[in-house]
């Protein structure tokens, strides 16, 4: 098939299947409409990574377009700042209209071709948002309805929530196959429109709020886009990121990029730009899901993925790195004490996108693969988790963790999925924690004496992830001791297809580690970046060390089964709880206390609120991080 | 060569099936120099394995259905992760793999409804939270010695371990004591039941759960202790030594300090562990560029 076809169905089909449900507010016609553009997206992205890369100029009417809709997203912004009075909306969108109508009216502008160029990366992306997106897409079909019964909504406005949904899609793959920097910009600001009108989607006081939030932090990235712009015209002559990245290390290429990476980081939301993802928990779930796991953040990411080969060996580079450590171990931290589920997982997001960015800034072979791995299976499981979330939520109706108790028992199906979720983050030998792995080798050896701070920051935040992690998850298999059975779970079609599969794909990728770094991973390196990473099935062989993978699943396989046929074989009755010898006979729930009275057994969930308060931490860790985030224009100069 | 590489094999793998043995005479000696030091006669050597045994026959009572489960992966897993380390594999895995057997342990006994068990199951994560950086970070400055994360390459070294990693071999003794559950960072379970605590981590196991569970621990004793005698791994023999010294004065120190809380034992390893880590691996470096 014609690879500009593909290209045009892989950004079209979406928005215009959004464009379907906007119109049609109907039940039956969102979901033909949803599942079949899911269908060709997942389609055309594979036939696109089978394919290869290539370059592709498309008819110049579309850059009129690009100008036309870039500018009308603009005022709209500008729109929603007078609407709204906030003064940061106003002045941020201002800042970018004014110099984006003198760039094109006045300066016209400057080539940037070609317009699309599709690399290994474009496609990993491609591929990454088709699947994981649709997916969210095809569970958000079931969730909205279940969420706007809840909250008794009379006329559906799911119209507009999957417009913003796959307009989401389509402006991503639009983003990471673009060469141009003004249609990145412009491919950019719809992710930021999406994002927003997303976030504020339910329309509560809370969900204007985070909205604002998210738009008024995304447009600052915005703004540094519009200075990439100038930078290019001034002094390349040019705004084809390929040729600006092939040209020598100077100052001013350094400060491009310096650029690029501060827009990355608000989208991604490392510190201090953290509070608009905290904030879009409050979203319907399949808004977290898509904007944590595969869109949005994924977007800054792609950034600096894209230029992390110009950077080689800069201060710069070490300072994205110093970013991303820092996030991480900050985010793993504030997690210990967060109570909120969506809450926990939104840290866990922003902490792995930092260890994401830290693997980029280190910027060795060995680093960068790492930094896809960690991309990938992080895309999945981070996915799978929101939507189990979501589901748990729907079903109990509450975020808190604590109310989550003895979910095992209530919700069977969706518990050991999520649990299965939940040790794919920070166990081996599933892929995110062989990512990190392969972080930590190729962080020891990169040889500077500078990387021992950051393998310090990564080592204490593995740490402190692990515990909020084994914390939720054994909340949830706690089985109250009212005796009851476990009761049967019934689940919608759209969740059965969408959680069962992400939890295949995390199974299959797991057990095929070495495949998806054959398949995915090594062909993506830039082609500069040598490896000596050799993955056969029984092991992962960085050079340095080896990830035994095949006969770690068949131990973990082999201990389940024995572990199950000897509790099977030697049984034994479930008997109350040791309580000092004050159990009341015939219920186990509750104890003698003082004065023959009688009490519940009370146990919480471990927080460390007399330790150290969040709200302090946080206002600290956004200072420190706004530091460390000036360092990237520090390092310029270097 | 062949030859001399299956031999090596099969002796791993005698190895792999002797270790909950070893951590059993371990844990004997244990309590019988503990008796000893508290002017006491204390039980015969091979005492735990009558335990186990005992334990093994007893009626079994669990507290939920996946408890057993979990105690069979928590020995199974401190066998892996011992294997690994026998068989010369990557250190960093062979943490990681540890963790997975101290995830079980803690899910077990977080999950029972149960007010001291989910103490010392807390407690347990915050063990976990202190010793696993400090391991980790003696995995990469062992790394900054050979140029491996294999322990096979240790082997190779002209010179022992210690002699590059003298800190490191000090910091790994806090991390020794909060692993054996001994005094003053028995915080999760000891050997003897504390009031606030009973048997923390381990109360709500019983009969062949808490058979498995002891058999674990054992394995995961030898395990750390051979971790230790990598230090001196040009000659086993006194690596072994070395062992069998930390292992004594953790036992010392075991009867000397008081109990100290759970932030104690985190400021310790976070702060004076990682900090003589960091020196050490400074040093290393240092020498390095000097030599040049």
């Amino acid at each position: 098939m014609d690879q500009e076809l593909l290209i045009a169905l892989t950004i079209g089909a979406p928005t215009l299947a959004g464009l379907g449900c906007l119109i049609l507010n109907d039940k039956i016609a969102r979901k033909v409409i949803v599942s079949l553009s899911a269908i060709l997206l997942i389609g055309s992205s594979f036939i696109l990574f089978n394919g290869g890369g290539f370059s592709y100029e498309p008819n110049s009417i579309l850059d009129t377009l690009v100008l036309f809709f870039d500018l009308m997203l603009l005022v709209y912004f500008f729109y929603v700042g007078i609407k709204f009075k906030n003064i940061l909306v106003i002045g941020l969108s201002l800042l970018q209209l004014l110099p984006v109508l003198y760039f094109e009216f006045i300066l016209h502008g400057v080539e940037g071709t070609p317009t699309f160029l599709i690399d290994e990366l474009s496609l990993l992306m491609s591929l990454i948002i088709s699947i994981v997106g649709s997916v969210i897409v095809i569970y958000g079909l079931n969730y909205m309805d279940e969420h706007e019964e809840h909250l008794h909504i009379q006329k559906s406005r799911q119209n507009r929530f999957f417009f913003f949904m796959l307009l989401l899609l389509g402006a991503m793959h639009g983003l990471v196959f673009s060469n141009n920097l003004y249609w990145l910009y412009f491919f950019w600001e719809i992710t930021t429109l999406c994002s927003y009108e997303l976030i504020r989607h339910d329309g509560t006081e809370i969900a204007i709020k985070n909205g604002i939030t998210a738009l008024w932090m995304n447009l600052i990235g915005g703004v540094a886009f519009v200075l990439t712009l100038f930078i290019g015209y001034y002094y390349f002559n040019s705004i084809a990121i390929d040729e600006i990245l092939k040209m020598y290390q100077s100052p001013v290429v350094l400060l491009f990029l310096a650029v690029l990476s501060f827009a990355a980081f608000t989208k991604s939301a490392q510190f201090p730009f953290n509070s608009w993802l905290q904030g879009a928990m409050v979203a319907p779930t399949p808004v977290s899901a898509l904007l944590h796991s595969s869109t949005m953040v994924n977007a800054g990411i792609y950034l600096i993925l894209r230029i992390a080969p110009a950077l080689n060996n800069s201060a710069l580079s070490y300072s994205i790195a110093l970013v991303g450590a820092f996030t991480f171990l900050t985010s793993a931290i504030l997690a210990l004490n967060e109570r909120v589920s969506k809450g926990i997982l939104a840290y866990s997001t922003i902490g792995n996108l930092g260890l994401i960015f830290l693997c980029i800034g280190i910027n060795t072979p060995l680093s960068y693969a790492s930094a896809l791995a960690l991309l990938i299976f992080h895309s999945v499981s981070k996915g799978l988790l929101f939507l189990c979330a979501g589901v748990v939520e729907n079903r109990v109706h509450s975020r808190l963790i604590e109310d989550w108790e003895g979910l095992i028992r209530r919700l069977p199906a969706t518990s050991i999925i999520m649990i299965t979720a939940m040790l794919s983050m920070f166990l081996p030998p599933f892929g995110m924690l062989l990512g990190k792995w392969v972080a930590i080798e190729a962080l020891s050896s990169s040889y500077y004496i500078s990387s021992m701070l950051i393998i310090l920051l990564l080592v204490l935040g593995s740490a402190a992830t692990s515990v909020y992690y084994i914390k939720w998850l054994s909340y949830l298999t706690v089985l109250p001791l009212d005796g009851k059975n476990f009761e049967s779970e019934k689940i919608p079609w759209s969740y059965v297809i969408s959680l069962l599969t992400l939890f295949g794909l995390i199974i299959i990728m797991g057990t095929g580690v070495s495949s998806v770094f054959n398949l995915l991973i090594l062909p993506t390196l830039p082609s500069n970046y040598y490896t000596n990473i050799d993955a056969s099935i029984i092991n992962l062989n960085t050079g340095i060390g080896s990830f035994v993978t095949y006969p770690l699943w068949l131990i973990i396989a082999a201990m389940v089964f024995f572990g199950y046929t000897l509790s099977k074989r030697k049984g034994g009755t479930v008997k109350p709880p040791y309580l000092s010898g004050e159990n009341v006979v015939d219920d186990p729930t509750v104890f003698h206390t003082t004065a023959d009275g009688i009490a519940k057994i009370e146990v919480s969930a471990q927080f460390f609120e007399n330790e150290f308060s969040n709200n302090r931490l946080l206002v600290l860790s956004k200072i420190l991080g706004s530091i460390i985030i000036m360092l990237l224009f520090f390092a310029v100069m270097l | 060569m062949l030859e001399n590489i299956s031999l090596n094999t099969i002796f791993s793998i005698v190895l792999i099936f002797c270790a909950p043995i070893i951590g059993g005479f371990l844990m004997g000696i244990d309590r019988k120099l503990t008796a000893r030091m508290q002017s006491r006669m204390g039980p015969p050597i091979i005492q735990p394995f009558y335990d186990v045994i005992k334990l093994w026959g007893k009626e079994p009572f669990i507290s939920s259905t996946l408890q057993p489960i979990l105690a069979f992966c928590y020995f199974g897993f401190s066998l892996t992760s011992f294997a690994l380390l026998a068989l010369g594999q990557d250190l960093l895995l062979i943490i990681f793999t540890l963790g997975i057997a101290d995830s079980c342990l803690i899910i077990a006994s977080l999950n029972s409804k149960s007010p001291y068990s989910v103490l010392g199951g807390k407690r347990e994560l915050l063990s976990i939270m202190s010793y696993e950086p400090v391991l980790l970070l003696t995995a990469i400055s062992i790394y900054y010695v050979t140029g491996s994360f294999m322990v096979a390459r240790i082997f190779y070294l002209s010179y022992p371990l210690i002699s590059y990693l003298p800190l490191v071999f000090i910091a790994l003794i806090p991390v020794l004591v909060i692993d054996l559950k001994k005094s003053p960072y028995d915080v999760s379970a000891s050997g003897h039941a504390h009031q606030e605590l009973v048997r923390g981590v381990f109360t709500e196991f019983s009969g062949y759960s808490l058979a498995l569970i002891e058999l674990g621990h054992w394995t995961k004793v030898v395990m750390m202790l051979s971790l230790v005698s990598l230090f001196w791994a040009t000659n086993l023999i006194i690596g072994i030594c070395l062992a069998l010294v930390l292992f004594f004065i953790v036992l010392v120190i075991d009867n000397v300090y008081p109990r100290l809380d759970w932030k104690s034992m985190l400021k310790t390893t976070w702060s004076i562990g990682i900090i003589l880590i960091i020196a050490n691996i400074v040093g290393l470096i240092a020498r390095v560029v000097m030599h040049i």
